[in-house]
C-alpha cells in the first residue's frame, strides 16, 4: 500500500489510492485539533430535525436557555417551581431550540485532481479528500447530517458515516475532468464541493444555480498545486493533461506564463463572480500549504452566518 | 616546432580547425532543444495560447561560448602546444657528453638528468650519434644513439669523488682516441680539478664545447674536530655568500635504534666565515653530554644531498670509560710516585676516568679497567671481572712490586693473566746490577704497535718476566731489545687482558713519560686521539672499509672492498680505491670523509671561449593533456548546464542521481586536470609535525590517579569520573590533592608517574603488546600498584567464571603478579585511614584480593593483627565496580544509582573510604602497621 497522503509520497501515475480505513485515520487525525464544529442553520425548512443546535433562542430543545416570568398565555405547568420557590414572582423556564443541519458534501475525483508536481507534495485529490472528510467528521460530531451529493450517499448522522463517507471518497474516476455533482441535493442543506475547478465552466455555474434554486448555500474550495499556480515551466514542451485527453505544445513555455496567470485569475475571477450571485464562498488552497488552514477556513466559512 | 605566441606546435596545421568555429556557433544556435512531456492539469487553460515568436528558445550564449570554448581546446591540446618550447639550434655530427658526476652534483642531480634527457632527446630529433663519459669512471666514448643513452639515463648515478688526476689521464687518452671531430657538452659540478684546463682545451679543438653549470655554491662538511670539550663543525663553500647560513645535524639512532637527530647547530657564514681563494669557511661548535655524543654516526648538512654534505664520526667522537685502580688508593704517597699519576695524565683529555672500588665500577660497565699493580683480586670481584672481561671488556694491568712479589701465576696461568710469571723480576742497570737499562725493540708486524716509531730514551730498567710457555710469542705484543715481552696481551671472551710488564709510573721504565706510551694507548683503543690521526701514526696498519657512501650520502655496506693502508686512508684524496666512508682496524674505526680537514673547494671556471649554459628556468612544458582536460571539463559543465536549462536537473528522483553522477564526473575530470597540470605545482610538501603535546611534566608535578583505557568508551568514562569523584574525596578528607585525573594508553604512556592504576576489565578489550607488558612489569616492580575491576561483582562471587574474570586471567598471565589472597582482616587496606570492615563499590559481595602475607606472618602478642608483609600490595584485585561508585558529574553529583536510599548513600560513602585508604596505601606503604610499633619504640627510647 502506498504511505499516507499527508506525507505526500503519492506519485501521480503509479500511486495507488487509499484505503477507506486509511483516509478515515488521516481525517480522524486531522480533526482532532478543532473543536467539533457546529454548521449554522440558517434556515428552518422542512428537512429540519430536532438536534443538538443551540439556535440561540427559546424553543425546543434539552438544554436550558433561560427563565422568563410567566405571561399570559403559559400554561401552569409551564411554570418552574424550583426558580418560583425563591421570590414571590413566577418563572417559566426557556430550552433552547436546537436543530440539525444537513450537509451535503462533493469531492472532484477526476484525474486532473492526481497530480502533484513534486514528489514531496501531496496530490490534489488527497488534499481534497482529506480536507473533505476532515469536515464531515467535525460535523458529524456536531451532531449534522452529513451525505454526499448525487444520491449515492444520503445524509446520515452518526459515526458510522464517516465510514461510508471515507469508502466514497476513495474511488476515483477515469475522466480527466468531472463536473460538480449536483442531484439529490436536499433544500436548503449546506453544501461543500471541493475541486480544482479547471474543467469547463459551464457545469459548475449549472450546478450553482440549481442549488440557489433549492436555497441550498454552500462553499467552493478550489485545490491548486503550486506549479499550476505559479507556471514555473521553460523551454520547448508539451503539457498534457492526467488522463491524456489533452494536449497543449509550445516552443517557449517561459512566453506563456503571463497569459496563463492571466487566464487562471480569470476564472478565479468567475468563480467569485458566481459565488457572490449565489451567495455561497470561494475558497483557495494549495497543495503546498498546510491542510490545517484550509480546514481552519472551512470551520469558519461553514459556520459563519450567511444570510 | 613552429611557435606561436611564445608556445610551440606539433602540428599547428590542426589549429586550423578553429575556423570551423563560428560554423558550430551558428548550427548550436539553430538546433532547438528537445521538447519535454509535462504532465499538468491546468492544460485547459493554455489551451490557444499561441506562441509569440516561431524560434523556440535558444540555447544561452554563456552555454553556447562553454560549447565553443570546449572545442576549441580540444583542437588546440591536439594541436600539441609546448610552453617554452627549445628553439635553440642543435648543431650537427657527433656529440659528446662529458660529465663531472661527482658528490657536489648530487644536489642538483635530477635537473642535471632532466637536461640530459632533454639534451639527448634533442640529440635525438636531429638524428645525431652520442657518446657519454663520466670524469668520475672514464670509460672508452661509444658512439651511440640518443634513444639508447637515454635508457641508461635514469641508472645513473653520482659517485662519492672528484675526478683523480688519472682518471682525467684515462679520460683524455680515450678522447684522443675518437677519430672523428665531434661537439662537446659538459655538465660540470662547479668545482676545479686537477688537470681540468687540459681536457678543456683539448675538447675546444675538437669542436665546439658548451657548458653546464649550476650557479649555486657548493658547499660540503669537513671532518669534525675537536677543541675544548666541544665539537667543531666547519663547512666550506665554494663561493663566499655572506648570507648563507647552513644547518648542521648531528643524526645517530637513540636506544631504540632509530636514527634520529641528536643535535644540531647553525653555521653563518655572515659571523663566521674565513675567505680564501674564493671560496669560504665558516665554524661553529656544538656542545653535546658524552653519551649523546658517542652515539652520533655522522653529521649533515640539512636540507642538502650529496655524499660532501655528510662526515661521518669515528673513534675519535667517542669517549671511553677508564676506570683507574690501584692497590695504593688509600696512601697518602706524593703525587707523582702514585702508579696512576702518568696513566691519568695521558687519559684525562680524551677518555672519562672512573675511581672508586672496583665493586662499585665494575657495575659501572667502563670500557677499560686498569688494574696498577694489583696482584690479586678478592674472589667475588675476580669473577666478575672474568664476566666483564668476556663481555668484552678490556683489562689493562701494569706490574710493580707488589704483582712481583706476589705468588701469582707461578705455577699455572690465572684467568687474570695473559702469562705466567716468574718470581721476583728482574732488575737490569740499576745500581746493583750489571749491564745497561735495555731499550724497546722494534715492534713486530703483528703487533698492534706495528708503524709506531720508538724514541731512543725510553729504557726500561726493571720488569717482571714472563715463563717461557708455549703461546708465549702469540701472546707477545711488545718485546725489549733482548727479546724479553714487555707487553703481553691475550682474549677472554670478548674481552682482552693486557699486561705491561713494568709500572704505570716511571719507577721501572722511562715508557710512561713518553709520548710513545700515548700513542700505545690510542694503539689499544684506549685512549682515542683528540687530533685526527697523522699519516705517520697510522703506518703499518690496514684498514678494512666497514661502510661506504654513495654519492648522495648515504652509507652502505662496504661488501667485499679490498683494505686500504693507513697512511693512504690519511693522506690520498677519495676515489674509486679510497672511498669515503668508515675503516676499521682492530678495536679502532677511523672515518674518511669527501673533503679532508684542511682542504677547500675551488669553483670551476672557464675560459672565455667556453660557452657557459645554465639550466633552462624553465622547462619545456607540453600543454596539450591540459587543454584537452579543460575541453573534458568544460563538457561536464555544459552537460550539467543543459541539464540545469531544461529543468531536469534536481527535479526528480532519476534526474538526482543524473546530476549527482555527473558532479561526481565533473569533480573527477577537475582532479584529472589537478594531476596533469601536477607539474605545475612543484613546491615541496611540508610534512607536518603532529607532536603530541607532552603532559608527562603536568603529571609528574601532581600527584594524578589514572585509569586504564580499555576500548570500551563508556567504561573509560565512567572511569575517569569515578577517579576525578575519588580525587575529589581525597581533596576534600586528607592531605592529598591529587590532580585532575588522567586516561592511560598502555601501548603510549609512561606509568611511572602515576602512583596508582585503575583498570576495569572488559570482557573484550585488547591484549597489551610485549613493549607494554614490559612496560607493566616495570611498573609493578618498581612499587606501582594496579587495581583491577572486573565490575561484576553483581553476578559472581569469585569473579573467576564471568567473561571479564577470564579476561582478567588473560591479561595477569604475563603480568608479575605475587601469590594473592583475599583481604584478610588485619591487613593495612582496613585501616590505612579509615577502618573498614569490606569494601562496597556499586556491588557490595566481590572479594577483594591482594598479595597473600607471608607464611611466617605471626601475631604480635597484644596487638590485633600480624605483622605483616613490608611492601605495598602491587595489585588489588575485585569486582566491584568501585569507578561508578565514586563516578560525579561535571557538578560534583553523584553519576550513577548505588543501592537504595540510605543505605545506598552509605554503600557509596563505604566505597568512597575504600578508595581513600587504598590511596593511602599507596602512597604510605605499610606506615599504619609500623605505628603499631610505637609504642615499644617509645619505651626502648626511654621516654
Amino acid at each position: 500500500m502506498s504511505s499516507p497522503p499527508a506525507s505526500g509520497v503519492t506519485d501521480p501515475q503509479d500511486a495507488s489510492p487509499l484505503t477507506a480505513g486509511e483516509l478515515r485515520h488521516q481525517s480522524e487525525v486531522a480533526a482532532s485539533h478543532l473543536p467539533p464544529l457546529l454548521v449554522e442553520a440558517q434556515h428552518l425548512a422542512g428537512s429540519v430535525l430536532l438536534g443538538e443546535h443551540g439556535r440561540r433562542r427559546a424553543g425546543m430543545g434539552d438544554d436550558f436557555w433561560q427563565y422568563r416570568p410567566v405571561q399570559l398565555g403559559d400554561s401552569r405547568r409551564m411554570i418552574d417551581h424550583r426558580r418560583s420557590a425563591k421570590g414571590d414572582q413566577q418563572f417559566v423556564r426557556e430550552r433552547e431550540w436546537q436543530i440539525a443541519q444537513t450537509v451535503h458534501l462533493w469531492v472532484d475525483q477526476g484525474a486532473s485532481m492526481r497530480y502533484a508536481s513534486d514528489k514531496a507534495l501531496p496530490r490534489k485529490i488527497d488534499r481534497a479528500r482529506l480536507l473533505g472528510l476532515a469536515t464531515s467528521i467535525l460535523m458529524l460530531r456536531g451532531g449534522e447530517r452529513v451525505g454526499l451529493t448525487g444520491g449515492m450517499l444520503p445524509p446520515r448522522r452518526g459515526n458510522a458515516q464517516v465510514m461510508r463517507l471515507a469508502e466514497h471518497l476513495s474511488q476515483d474516476q477515469a475522466t480527466d475532468y468531472t463536473p460538480p455533482e449536483d442531484r439529490a441535493m436536499m433544500p436548503h442543506a449546506r453544501v461543500l464541493f471541493i475541486s480544482d475547478f479547471l474543467g469547463p465552466f459551464d457545469p459548475i455555474q449549472q450546478a450553482l444555480a440549481k442549488a440557489a434554486d433549492r436555497g441550498v448555500q454552500g462553499v467552493l474550495l478550489q485545490v491548486l498545486d503550486p506549479a499550476e499556480e505559479e507556471f514555473p515551466f521553460h523551454g520547448r514542451t508539451i503539457f498534457h493533461s492526467v488522463a491524456g485527453g489533452l494536449s497543449h505544445e509550445t516552443l517557449k513555455a517561459g512566453a506563456l506564463r503571463q497569459r496563463y496567470l492571466d487566464r487562471l485569475a480569470e476564472r478565479r475571477d468567475a468563480l467569485d463572480h458566481l459565488c457572490r450571485t449565489a451567495g455561497w464562498r470561494l475558497g483557495q488552497h494549495h497543495t503546498g500549504d498546510s491542510a490545517q488552514t484550509a480546514l481552519m477556513w472551512l470551520y469558519h466559512a461553514m459556520e459563519r452566518n450567511n444570510a | 616546432m613552429t611557435t606561436i605566441a611564445g608556445i610551440g606546435f606539433a602540428s599547428p596545421w590542426l589549429l586550423l580547425a578553429l575556423l570551423a568555429l563560428p560554423l558550430l556557433w551558428l548550427l548550436l544556435r539553430a538546433v532547438p532543444p528537445a521538447p519535454r512531456k509535462r504532465l499538468f492539469p491546468a492544460v485547459t487553460l493554455l489551451l490557444g495560447l499561441r506562441d509569440d515568436d516561431s524560434l523556440s528558445d535558444r540555447t544561452p550564449w554563456w552555454l553556447l561560448l562553454l560549447r565553443m570554448l570546449a572545442v576549441a581546446a580540444a583542437i588546440v591540446g591536439l594541436a600539441g602546444p609546448v610552453l617554452n618550447p627549445t628553439t635553440e639550434p642543435s648543431g650537427r655530427g657527433p656529440l659528446l657528453v662529458v660529465l663531472d658526476g661527482s658528490w657536489a652534483g648530487a644536489p642538483n642531480w635530477e635537473r642535471t638528468r632532466d637536461e640530459m634527457d632533454r639534451l639527448l632527446a634533442e640529440a635525438g630529433r636531429a638524428d645525431r650519434a652520442v657518446a657519454l663519459m663520466r670524469l668520475t669512471a672514464p670509460e672508452a666514448p661509444v658512439f651511440q644513439s640518443a634513444a639508447s643513452w637515454r635508457r641508461k639515463l635514469a641508472g645513473e648515478a653520482p659517485l662519492p669523488w672528484q675526478p683523480t688526476t688519472e682518471q682525467l689521464a684515462t679520460a683524455r687518452a680515450q678522447i684522443d682516441a675518437i677519430d672523428t671531430d665531434f661537439d662537446t657538452v659538459w655538465f660540470s659540478d662547479g668545482l676545479d680539478y686537477a688537470e681540468r684546463e687540459a681536457l678543456i682545451s683539448q675538447l675546444a679543438q675538437r669542436g665546439t664545447l658548451i657548458a653546464y653549470e649550476h650557479p649555486q655554491a657548493t658547499t660540503a662538511l669537513r671532518p669534525v674536530g675537536h677543541v675544548d670539550g666541544m665539537m667543531e663543525i666547519s663547512v666550506t663553500s665554494s663561493q663566499a655568500v655572506p648570507s648563507q647560513v647552513v644547518t648542521v645535524l648531528a643524526r645517530g639512532p637513540d636506544p631504540g635504534g632509530t636514527m634520529r637527530t641528536l643535535g644540531s647547530v647553525t653555521v653563518d657564514f655572515g659571523d663566521t666565515a674565513t675567505i680564501q681563494d674564493n671560496g669560504a669557511t665558516a665554524t661553529a661548535r656544538l656542545a653535546l653530554p658524552s653519551e649523546l655524543r658517542a652515539r652520533i654516526r655522522h653529521f649533515e648538512i640539512q636540507g642538502q644531498r650529496g655524499a660532501g654534505a655528510v662526515a661521518l664520526s669515528d673513534d675519535s667522537l667517542r669517549r671511553r670509560e677508564v676506570a683507574l685502580i690501584s692497590s695504593q688508593s688509600g696512601n697518602e704517597g706524593l703525587a707523582l710516585l702514585s702508579p696512576l699519576h702518568y696513566l691519568r695524565k695521558a687519559l684525562e683529555p680524551t677518555a672519562d676516568l672512573l675511581d672508586g672500588a672496583l665493586s662499585d665500577l665494575i657495575p659501572a660497565n667502563p670500557d677499560v679497567i686498569v688494574l696498577a699493580d694489583t696482584a690479586r683480586l678478592p674472589p667475588d670481584q675476580e669473577s666478575a671481572v672474568i664476566g666483564w672481561v668476556e663481555e668484552g671488556g678490556l683489562l689493562l694491568r701494569f706490574a710493580g712490586p707488589r704483582l712481583a712479589a706476589s705468588d701469582t701465576a707461578r705455577t699455572e696461568e690465572e684467568p687474570l693473566l695473559p702469562v705466567r710469571l716468574r718470581i721476583g723480576g728482574r732488575s737490569i742497570g740499576g745500581a746493583m746490577s750489571w749491564g745497561e737499562p735495555k731499550t724497546l725493540a722494534p715492534f713486530a708486524e703483528t703487533s698492534p704497535f706495528f708503524g709506531l716509531t720508538i724514541p731512543a730514551d725510553v729504557t726500561v730498567s726493571s720488569q717482571v718476566v714472563a715463563q717461557p710457555d708455549p703461546q708465549l710469542a702469540s701472546r707477545v705484543i711488545a718485546e725489549l731489545s733482548d727479546g724479553t715481552p714487555l707487553v703481553t696481551r691475550k682474549s677472554l671472551g670478548d674481552g682482552q687482558i693486557i699486561l705491561f710488564h713494568v709500572t704505570a709510573n716511571a719507577e721501572w721504565s722511562s715508557l710512561p713519560l713518553s709520548g710513545l706510551f700515548v700513542q700505545m694507548m690510542e694503539r689499544l683503543a684506549i685512549s682515542s686521539g683528540a687530533k685526527p690521526p697523522a699519516a705517520g701514526d697510522l703506518e703499518g696498519t690496514t684498514w678494512a672499509p666497514l661502510q661506504v657512501l654513495d654519492g648522495f650520502g648515504t652509507l652502505a655496506d662496504a661488501a667485499a672492498l679490498p683494505g686500504v693502508s693507513g697512511p693512504d686512508l690519511v693522506e690520498k684524496p677519495v676515489g674509486p680505491d679510497l672511498r669515503p666512508g668508515l675503516y676499521q682496524s682492530g678495536e679502532r674505526s677511523i672515518a674518511r670523509n669527501v673533503l679532508r680537514a684542511d682542504e677547500l673547494l675551488t669553483p670551476a671556471e672557464w675560459p672565455a671561449s667556453v660557452a657557459i649554459s645554465r639550466y633552462a628556468t624553465a622547462p619545456e612544458r607540453p600543454l596539450g593533456g591540459l587543454l584537452i582536460s579543460l575541453a573534458l571539463l568544460l563538457m561536464c559543465v555544459d552537460v550539467v548546464a543543459a541539464l540545469a536549462l531544461s529543468g531536469l536537473l534536481l527535479k526528480s528522483g532519476v534526474s538526482r542521481r543524473l546530476s549527482s553522477f555527473f558532479l561526481v564526473a565533473t569533480t573527477g575530470a577537475a582532479l584529472a586536470v589537478v594531476q596533469v597540470s601536477g607539474a605545475w605545482a612543484q613546491g615541496n610538501a611540508v610534512p607536518i609535525d603532529t607532536q603530541p603535546d607532552d603532559i608527562a611534566p603536568l603529571h609528574a608535578s601532581e600527584l594524578t590517579l589514572a585509569h586504564v583505557l580499555t576500548g570500551d568508551r563508556q567504561v573509560d568514562a565512567v572511569a575517569l569520573d569515578g577517579l576525578r569523584g575519588l580525587s575529589d574525596t581525597l581533596r576534600f578528607r586528607t592531605s592529598v590533592e591529587p590532580a585532575p585525573p588522567a586516561s592511560v594508553d598502555l601501548e603510549q604512556d609512561e606509568l611511572s608517574l602515576f602512583p596508582l592504576l585503575y583498570w576495569p576489565v572488559t570482557a573484550d578489550q585488547p591484549m597489551p603488546s610485549g613493549n607494554a607488558y614490559d612496560k607493566l612489569n616495570a611498573y609493578l616492580r618498581t612499587g606501582g600498584m594496579i587495581l583491577f575491576d572486573t565490575r561484576d561483582a553483581d553476578i559472581t562471587r569469585s569473579g573467576a567464571s564471568s567473561p571479564a574474570g577470564r579476561r582478567l586471567q588473560q591479561l595477569a598471565l604475563r603480568l608479575d603478579v605475587p601469590p594473592l589472597e583475599p583481604v584478610p582482616n588485619d591487613h593495612v587496606l582496613t585501616r590505612a585511614f579509615y577502618l573498614l570492615q569490606d569494601f562496597p563499590g556499586r556491588h557490595t559481595r566481590g572479594a577483594v584480593w591482594v598479595e597473600a602475607a607471608p607464611a611466617d606472618a605471626e601475631q604480635i602478642e597484644g596487638i590485633p593483627f600480624r605483622n605483616l608483609n613490608d611492601g605495598v600490595t602491587p595489585v588489588v584485585i575485585g569486582g566491584n565496580d568501585w569507578a561508578a561508585a565514586w563516578a560525579v558529574d561535571a557538578n560534583g553529583r553523584p553519576l550513577l544509582p548505588v543501592g537504595r536510599g540510605f543505605a545506598g548513600e552509605r554503600q557509596r560513602e563505604l566505597a568512597h573510604r575504600f578508595g581513600v585508604n587504598l590511596v593511602m596505601h599507596v602512597l604510605t606503604g605499610n606506615y599504619k602497621s609500623d605505628q603499631v610499633h610505637v609504642p615499644a619504640l617509645l619505651d626502648r627510647l626511654g621516654q
